[in-house]
Parts: C-alpha cells; sequence; structure tokens
C-alpha cells in the first residue's frame, strides 16, 4: 500500500461527506430563490462549490506544519489588505467591505478569520507555558487579534469583528490560563461593554440590538427583516411549504433570502425536518473539530482544529440565532448555504485544515 | 490525560475540549428548541402572519335589508355612494393628479396643500394603500372624475353603500341610524363580520335587528408580491389554492313594520307646537304600533355618517335630549293612572260606581294636607263626574282605602313595570310603587300617605306613553294585554317570509266586564260630560272619543293658578293625554305626551284630538262604520 493510498483511507470520510450533503441542500435551496428571481445564483453556488471543494483538497493535501511556518507571513498579507479594502474598497450600502478584482468582489474580512486561527494556534505553539499563560502573555495575543479587529470595525462590519473576537476567545478557552489572567480578561470585558456601547457601536447597531430587546420591534429596515424571518420559519411548519412554494421567498416578503436570511428560506420551504437537518449537520461538524483538537499531533494543530470549530460554530449560532429572532440582526453569513464566493471558500479552506489535521493525528 | 501533544507538558486540553463540546451542544439545544418552538407551537399564528403578507382581500360589501313601513314604503334604504380614492404608489404625475382633483371636487390652495402632503406623506408599504380623498360625490363628479381617471394614474373611484332615511326626522328614534364599530366591538367580533370602516345598526330597529339587516359582506381574494404586484401564476396560484378565493356577499333581510309612515307625519305635525313629548298610536284589538315617535328629533341621514360637529354640538346642546326615545321612557303619568285606581276599587268591592262621594280641594291624612288640583274642590261626585273633573280628592279615598300594595297589584295587569317589548333604545319598565319599594329606596321609609300620591300617579309612578297606549288599549278591548308589535315580519329580497311577529297577548286585566266597562264609560265622560269634562278639547265632531288627561306634577313647589306662570322649562308640568276612539268599538289608541308641556287638558288634549281626526280622514274612517251599526236599530 503506497503512502498516499494509506492517506486517502485515513481522511475523514463522514466530514466529506456531510459538507457534500450541506452543500447539495444548499444548492437545491437557492434554486428556489433562482425560480423566483428569474436568476442563476444557484448554478453560480454550486461552481463556488466545487472550487471550494478543490480549495479543500488542496489545504488539505499540504502538511499542516508548513502552514504553520507561511502563518506570519499569511498575517501581514491579510492586515495590508484589511487596510487596503479600507483605501480602495467598493462601498456598499456605506461600508467598505469588498475589493473589486475585476471580475469578482472579494472580502479580506472572510480571509482574516483564518488568519487569526492560524496565527494564534502558531503562537501558542512557539510559546509554552506549562503552567499557564499570565497576565503578560494576553498583550501579544490582544494585539494579534485587536489589529485586524480594528481593521474590520472601520469597514465598518460589526458582525466579522465579533466573529473575529469569538474565534479568538474560544482559542483561548482551550488553553489554560493563570487566574490571574481570567479574571483581568473578565473584568475588562465587564467593564468595557458600556464604552463600546457608547463609542464604537454606531446608531443603527445599536438599533438592532434595541430592536431585539424591545421584541415588538420598529417595523422598518432591520426590525423588519427580523419579524419577516420569523414568519417565513413559522409559516414552515413541520414540513415546510415545498420547493418553490415558500411565500416569503417568492413574493419578495423575505430580503436577503439567499444570504443572511437563507436559514429562514430553508425552514419555510423544508420546514423543521429540513431545518433540524441542517442544524443537525453543523452540530456533527463541530463536534468533530473538536474531536480532532485533542487528537491532534501538536498544540498548532489542536488549536487550527478548536478555531474551525469556533469559526462554524460562531457563525452558525450568530446568523440563525439572528434568523430565529434571538440575537441582532449581523450581516454573518451561514457556512456554505450563504450564497457568496469569499464565504463559501474561506469555510471550505478552514474545513480542509481540519481533514489536514485529521489526516496528520497520532492518536487513532 | 496528558498523551495529548507530546510535545507539551501542559495538561487538561481534553477536559478543556469536553467542556467547549458542551457548550456547543448546549447552544444548539436552545437553538434547536427556538427553531421547534417557532415551527412547531407559534407555527399557526406565524402562517397566519405569512399569509397576511401575499393575500389581498378586496371586501364585497353585503346590502344591508331595507325597512318598511306597513304598506311597503321605504323607512331605511341603501343606496350606491362613489367615493374617490388615491393610491399613492400609483401615481406617476402627481402634478397633473392634483390639477384634475382641483377640478373635480372645486378645491381652494389650502385644501390643494393638505391634499399634496395626504398623498406624499406614506412610507414603504403604506404608499400601496389607498387613501380616501372624497366621500359620497354626486353622480355629475362620478363623471368628471371617470374621465380624470383615464387621463392619469393612482385614481380609483370605489363603490359603497350609504344608508338614506326618506323621512329623515320623522320617526327617526323608531328607525335609528347606522354608525362605525368602535375599537372593543371590534375586538369582540370573533366571527370578523365587522371592519373599521363597516357601518352597524346603532340606535332603534337599526340597531335592534342588526344582526337580520346587516346580511354578510363578501370578499375576493388575491396574491400579491412585496411591491403589491398581482401573482396569478406560478407560487402565487399555488398559494391561491390554498385559500378561499371568493365569498359572494349575503344581502341582508328585509323588515316589513306595522308602523304607516303617514301616521307618523301625523304625529309629526300634532307635536309640531311643543318642544319636547311623544305620541303613541295603537290598534288596541291586539297592540300593533301604527305610529311612535320622539321628539325633538335628529336627522339619521347625518347621524350614519355625516355627522357634521355643527349637528353633533346641536343635539348635545339642546335642553330636550333629542337623542332619548321619550316613548320608551318612564315618566310620572299623573291622572292618567287614575283608571288603575278606578278598576283597583271597582274589583276590590269597595266602590260603587254610581255612589256620589264628597270630593273638596283638600284632603287631609296624618299630618299632611293632600290638595286637589282645583282648590274649590268638586263637591260631590260618582265616578263619571270625578272621572271628568279629574277630582282627586275622590281618588285619594279610594287610595287610603286599596293601600299601596293592592293598586300595585292591579298596576301590573294594565303592563306597567314590565316592558312593553319594543326592544328598542333602552325601553324602560317604568315603576309601581309598592311598600317594599319605597322601604328600600325613600327616605323615611314607606308611609300611607303615599298610597294617596301613587293613586293619582305621582309619587313613584313611572310610565311610558308606550305603556299608557297598551294600558288603556286593555280597556278599550275589554281585558286583553298586548305585547307592543312594531316589526310585522321579516322577508328576503325575494319575499320570502323568513319570520312573522304576530300579535300577543301577554295577559289580562282579570277584570269584571261590567268594572272594565264602568270605567270606559267614565273616560267617555271626561271627553264628552258637556259641564265637567277636563278633556273636552279631545273631542271630535264625527264621533265619540273616551279618553283621561294627565297634569303631572313635577315640581313639588308650584301649585295651583301659579303651575302656567313657570318659565322655567324643566319646572312645568307634564301634558298628558291617552285616549281611544270610536268609543263604541274602539280601533285605535292615542297617547299623547308633552314633556314640561303644560295642562293635559288645554296642551295634550287637542294634539290627541288632532291626530285622531287625521287618522280618521286620511288613514282609516273610523267613525263612519260606527256611526252606522249605531243608526241601526237593535
Amino acid at each position: 500500500m503506497t503512502r498516499a493510498a494509506a492517506a486517502v483511507g485515513r481522511i475523514d470520510w463522514t466530514v466529506v461527506g456531510l459538507v457534500v450533503v450541506l452543500g447539495a441542500v444548499s444548492v437545491v435551496n437557492l434554486h428556489s430563490t433562482s425560480m423566483a428571481t428569474g436568476t442563476t445564483v444557484y448554478l453560480k453556488h454550486l461552481y463556488w462549490l466545487v472550487i471550494g471543494l478543490g480549495v479543500m483538497a488542496a489545504v488539505a493535501a499540504i502538511d499542516y506544519r508548513n502552514l504553520q511556518r507561511m502563518a506570519p507571513v499569511f498575517y501581514g498579507g491579510v492586515v495590508l489588505l484589511l487596510a487596503l479594502v479600507l483605501a480602495v474598497g467598493k462601498e456598499v450600502n456605506g461600508s467598505r467591505r469588498w475589493l473589486d478584482l475585476g471580475f469578482v468582489g472579494f472580502q479580506p474580512s472572510e480571509l482574516a478569520k483564518l488568519a487569526i486561527i492560524l496565527t494564534l494556534a502558531s503562537w501558542f505553539q512557539r510559546v509554552p507555558r506549562p503552567g499557564g499563560y499570565t497576565l503578560r502573555d494576553l498583550i501579544p495575543v490582544g494585539l494579534l487579534l485587536g489589529v485586524p479587529m480594528f481593521l474590520v470595525l472601520q469597514e465598518p462590519d460589526l458582525g466579522h469583528t465579533l466573529m473575529l473576537l469569538f474565534i479568538g476567545g474560544s482559542m483561548l478557552a482551550y488553553e489554560r490560563f493563570e487566574k490571574r489572567a481570567m479574571l483581568s480578561v473578565l473584568l475588562v470585558t465587564v467593564l468595557s461593554a458600556p464604552l463600546i456601547w457608547s463609542f464604537v457601536l454606531r446608531d443603527y447597531q445599536k438599533d438592532r440590538v434595541l430592536t431585539l430587546l424591545d421584541g415588538k420591534a420598529d417595523m422598518h429596515g432591520a426590525g423588519w427583516h427580523a419579524r419577516q424571518a420569523r414568519v417565513a420559519v413559522g409559516s414552515g411548519g413541520l414540513v415546510g411549504k415545498g420547493h418553490g412554494d415558500g411565500t416569503q421567498v417568492a413574493g419578495g416578503f423575505l430580503p436577503e433570502n439567499h444570504t443572511d436570511f437563507v436559514f429562514a428560506h430553508l425552514a419555510e420551504e423544508h420546514g423543521f425536518l429540513g431545518a433540524a437537518l441542517v442544524l443537525g449537520i453543523y452540530l456533527f461538524l463541530i463536534l468533530a473539530a473538536l474531536r480532532s483538537a485533542v487528537q491532534a499531533r501538536d498544540k498548532f494543530g489542536g488549536h487550527v482544529a478548536v478555531g474551525v470549530g469556533a469559526l462554524i460554530f460562531w457563525h452558525v449560532v450568530m446568523n440563525i440565532g439572528m434568523v430565529l429572532n434571538m440575537l441582532p440582526v449581523t450581516g454573518v453569513t451561514l457556512p456554505l448555504m450563504s450564497y457568496g464566493g469569499t464565504s463559501v471558500l474561506t469555510v471550505m479552506a478552514a474545513l480542509g485544515l481540519l481533514l489536514n489535521i485529521n489526516l496528520r493525528r497520532t492518536v487513532f | 490525560m496528558s498523551d495529548v501533544y507530546l510535545d507539551s507538558s501542559a495538561v487538561g486540553y481534553r477536559a478543556r475540549a469536553r467542556r467547549l463540546t458542551l457548550v456547543a451542544v448546549g447552544a444548539f439545544a436552545v437553538l434547536f428548541l427556538r427553531l421547534g418552538h417557532l415551527q412547531l407551537l407559534e407555527g399557526d399564528e406565524l402562517e397566519a402572519a405569512s399569509t397576511r403578507n401575499f393575500v389581498r382581500t378586496v371586501v364585497l360589501p353585503a346590502d344591508r335589508g331595507t325597512i318598511y313601513d306597513r304598506k311597503g314604503r321605504v323607512l331605511a334604504v341603501n343606496r350606491p355612494s362613489f367615493d374617490l380614492y388615491v393610491t399613492p404608489a400609483q401615481v406617476k404625475d402627481l402634478d397633473g393628479l392634483i390639477a384634475g382633483l382641483r377640478e373635480v371636487l372645486e378645491l381652494d390652495e389650502l385644501d390643494l396643500v393638505r391634499l399634496r402632503e395626504r398623498i406624499e406623506e406614506p412610507r414603504g408599504m403604506w404608499r400601496f394603500r389607498a387613501i380616501r380623498i372624497e366621500r359620497d360625490i354626486d353622480r355629475k363628479r362620478v363623471a368628471v372624475a371617470e374621465a380624470l381617471r383615464a387621463r392619469v394614474d393612482g385614481l380609483s373611484i370605489r363603490v359603497r353603500y350609504q344608508r338614506e332615511y326618506p323621512e329623515g326626522r320623522v320617526g327617526a328614534h323608531l328607525v335609528g341610524y347606522l354608525g362605525k364599530p368602535t375599537a372593543s366591538e371590534l375586538e369582540k367580533d370573533v366571527e370578523g363580520r365587522y371592519r373599521a370602516d363597516s357601518m352597524l345598526g346603532r340606535f332603534g330597529l337599526e340597531r335592534r335587528f342588526e344582526s337580520v339587516l346587516a346580511g354578510r359582506d363578501g370578499f375576493e381574494r388575491y396574491v400579491v408580491d412585496a411591491r403589491g404586484a398581482r401573482q396569478d401564476d406560478g407560487w402565487g396560484e399555488r398559494a391561491m389554492a390554498a385559500i378561499q378565493s371568493s365569498r359572494p356577499p349575503e344581502r341582508g333581510h328585509d323588515i316589513m313594520l306595522t308602523v304607516d309612515i303617514e301616521v307618523q307625519r301625523i304625529l309629526h305635525d300634532a307635536l309640531a307646537d311643543y318642544e319636547s313629548g311623544a305620541a303613541v298610536v295603537i290598534d288596541p284589538r291586539d297592540g300593533t304600533v301604527r305610529g311612535i315617535l320622539s321628539k325633538p328629533s335628529f336627522d339619521p341621514n347625518l347621524w350614519s355618517g355625516r355627522l357634521t360637529t355643527e349637528h353633533k354640538r346641536e343635539v348635545d346642546e339642546s335642553p330636550y335630549h333629542p337623542m332619548l326615545d321619550k316613548s320608551v321612557h318612564a315618566y310620572f303619568p299623573g291622572s292618567v293612572y287614575k283608571v288603575v285606581t278606578a278598576l283597583a276599587a271597582l274589583e276590590e268591592g269597595i266602590l260603587d260606581p254610581e255612589e256620589p262621594i264628597e270630593s273638596p280641594g283638600s284632603y287631609e291624612y296624618g299630618n299632611r294636607t293632600f290638595h286637589c288640583h282645583k282648590r274649590s274642590g268638586h263637591g260631590s261626585v260618582d265616578l263619571n263626574g270625578a272621572m271628568a273633573a279629574s277630582a282627586d280628592v275622590y281618588f285619594y279615598k279610594l287610595g287610603e282605602a286599596l293601600g299601596i300594595d293592592t293598586l300595585a297589584t292591579y298596576a301590573r295587569r294594565f303592563g306597567f313595570g314590565e316592558r312593553p317589548g319594543l326592544g328598542i333604545n333602552g325601553e324602560q319598565s317604568g315603576i309601581v310603587p309598592t311598600r317594599a319599594h319605597h322601604e328600600a329606596n325613600t327616605k323615611g321609609g314607606f308611609q300611607h300617605g303615599l298610597a294617596l300620591s301613587t293613586a293619582i300617579g305621582q309619587g313613584d309612578v313611572r310610565t311610558s306613553p308606550l305603556q299608557v297606549a297598551l294600558a288603556f288599549g286593555a280597556l278599550a278591548n275589554g281585558g286583553t294585554l298586548y305585547r307592543a308589535r312594531v316589526v310585522d315580519h321579516i322577508r328576503t329580497e325575494d319575499g320570502r317570509v323568513v319570520s312573522r311577529y304576530d300579535s300577543k297577548p301577554v295577559g289580562t286585566l282579570e277584570a269584571d266586564e261590567d268594572h272594565i266597562l264602568a270605567v270606559n264609560r267614565a273616560l267617555e265622560r271626561a271627553v264628552n260630560d258637556p259641564e265637567l269634562a277636563t278633556g273636552h278639547l279631545a273631542a271630535v265632531a264625527g264621533g265619540r272619543v273616551a279618553g283621561k288627561t294627565g297634569t303631572a306634577q313635577v315640581r313639588k313647589i308650584v301649585r295651583g293658578h301659579m303651575r302656567q306662570a313657570v318659565n322655567r322649562f324643566q319646572d312645568r308640568d307634564h301634558a298628558w293625554f291617552a285616549a281611544f276612539a270610536p268609543y263604541e268599538a274602539p280601533k285605535l289608541v292615542v297617547v299623547v305626551f308633552l314633556e314640561h308641556g303644560g295642562s293635559g287638558g288645554k296642551d295634550a288634549a287637542p294634539v290627541a284630538r288632532r291626530i285622531i281626526e287625521a287618522y280618521h280622514q286620511r288613514i282609516e274612517q273610523v267613525f263612519t262604520t260606527t256611526a252606522r251599526n249605531e243608526a241601526k236599530p237593535r
């Protein structure tokens, strides 16, 4: 048996299989959008998924320890791109998130998530603290996390800023810290909350939070979107209205039904059964990532796996939490389900990292 | 445990991974529960919200039933009315539209500014909602508006029904009017019969028979997308399949009354000189109401949706309470109540109608003096004389002998103290005072003197004009008390009778025929006695009328000749006259009640005469047949 054949046998085919199922569901789902709007988003999404599978395979193929060496360069490049997007990015709806590459738009903030995962993992690998990380160690970690967060917040893109924070935070939660350090993080979080509310959040962002807390919501803008998502989800019932017959989608009552609110679209047409299936797949992927983390060959691999798990987790929780009217409206996509090239490629690359780590584990 | 990460001496990764796993599973559990909650528990409600999104319902209003008088003449009817609407989202040339509307509606500059604001103001989905610019435009303007509609976008003309009352103020209390439902009524309306712009019966028969008259609105539904564009194919067609697409409106039923428009006009004219009061005409043979009205009246055409502030203020500020239906409201009856006392005394065997009783100007009872309306008194009179002259002391003595509870027993046989059965406008049952009533309601409790006041229709006695009419009807027909009957039958538009309201006896006077005759004879004297008759102004030339005056004291301080000098309306006496005719074979009962109208004999009696005469001339010759019968030798 050749080494390659052995490697193929060791690939986590369950993860690959679930990714393919998820991709198939999303293409079917977007086909309904295409029927309603007379566009071909489902085909474009299919192309991106196919390209994404290629990216996933490529990322899985390179030994991740080589990637570890590349991490600082990647990080530096992403920070430059984030700065570049602020300068020359395409302005859409009052924010600059896109770099126009001529044939395709591209969001550097998506790459920033991968950069954070790789960079923090690599830092933890390089700076071992058997007795637990100290308060002073938080300074470099904070800087590595803070610079891209700050740049993304300037776009402004609150969703992605939070995403970076949550992914980084989840990775920290996988490490051991001294009590003093933990308490400090807690204290800073509590104290900074009102400051962030007053000085960082913009009015429309505050509105979205208030809308959620308010319950009945202003029926314009984000509040209206959230309400229509809730109506779409609820009206789906157990089995849904059927493919192409989701009135919220077809009638145009549910905005962004192929991107941010795609889960509402799914829930409306395929009901609790369809929505729960997709939710189950995500949970399985996250648990697979955490399992890979403890089986990883080294700390870097373990942290990357946790980071990938966190990326999927936070995307799903923030997106579906928003759709189900539990969290404020932020433009966070649903991995692989939301239409969008950069998002698909980022998630596929992250899943490639997961397969990579799994492939090169020591524990079987 | 520490076998994880061979190059690290750190421990606890497994434990922390397990903790992270728990967090992830916990968070997903919350998502699952929430998803299940929305889709399985709130599913129906949110599905309804979803349906509201894409379904547009056009209401097809039901045509309200018509109310006819006994001869098929219209009292209340729907006619089509044209309203002008603008849908902001459809307007392409606002200036052109406004210029056109200026011409159609003859608006001034200020109106134009307001109009422009109203069209420009709506935002978002509200722009798809049509705004009513003007209601009930006349035919000529409809034609001009139609022409304008062909030139500019966004204008529409909608047809709805406007209620019309051809008789206007005449008999408005009986027929009633329509009004919009209140917020709480809409809330309670679980069947969804009414919308904010529905009109429902607010007063009179319109209200009493709302469920019969209203019918059921129909609708047409279609599917729209978020922009309001109609979707008949694809998803729209499939969504439509799940909902009821249309329902034709069901017309309400028609109501045929027993009332005669002509009698209503007679009553209206007869009361012309008095500000406030009521008049009732019934057929004593079966309790059928031929005419009933209350003064002052109001214009139901204005009240049914076109009420102006001036008219509203005029009604609100009137001291005569135009919105009170005085025909079914209870007042002091005064001397018309003496028929109760007389019949009670005869039945109880304490009165010989032919025996003269001393009836001076006042009567000492206990530590109180009870006065007669005539200070000089009437000398010694029998029942005929006492009734004719309305001799109070005669009846005080009867009241003293009978006691208040015996009087009450007979009063109830006349129908007093019970609702007469019209079922409209807060119809009152009145008060038949008893010992128990006074114990409960009078300061100082019951005293025997109260029986004396009760015997002449004062004290706490209250009766409505309609009750008095039915009571006199019972005397006139020989003893049967009928329920008031105002609706003859209800039928569908094509004439099929849905329900018929036959006359219904509710009791009898339980009295000896001779005793009833004795009272009736006394009533005949009260109109026709050449010397004593207080009701002589009710006498007609061609036949014989029987009746009784009533001048009910409202304020105790005012007495005798001083009464007529009182200027304050509210302090003046109520004037009553209750009559039946012809005396020999009664065909109609007429009751005239003039609130604070002065004297029964001088004011109410002539009004009653005019009504009887007009009835005889214009409705039915009540006296001729009788006269012929009398001419026949027996």
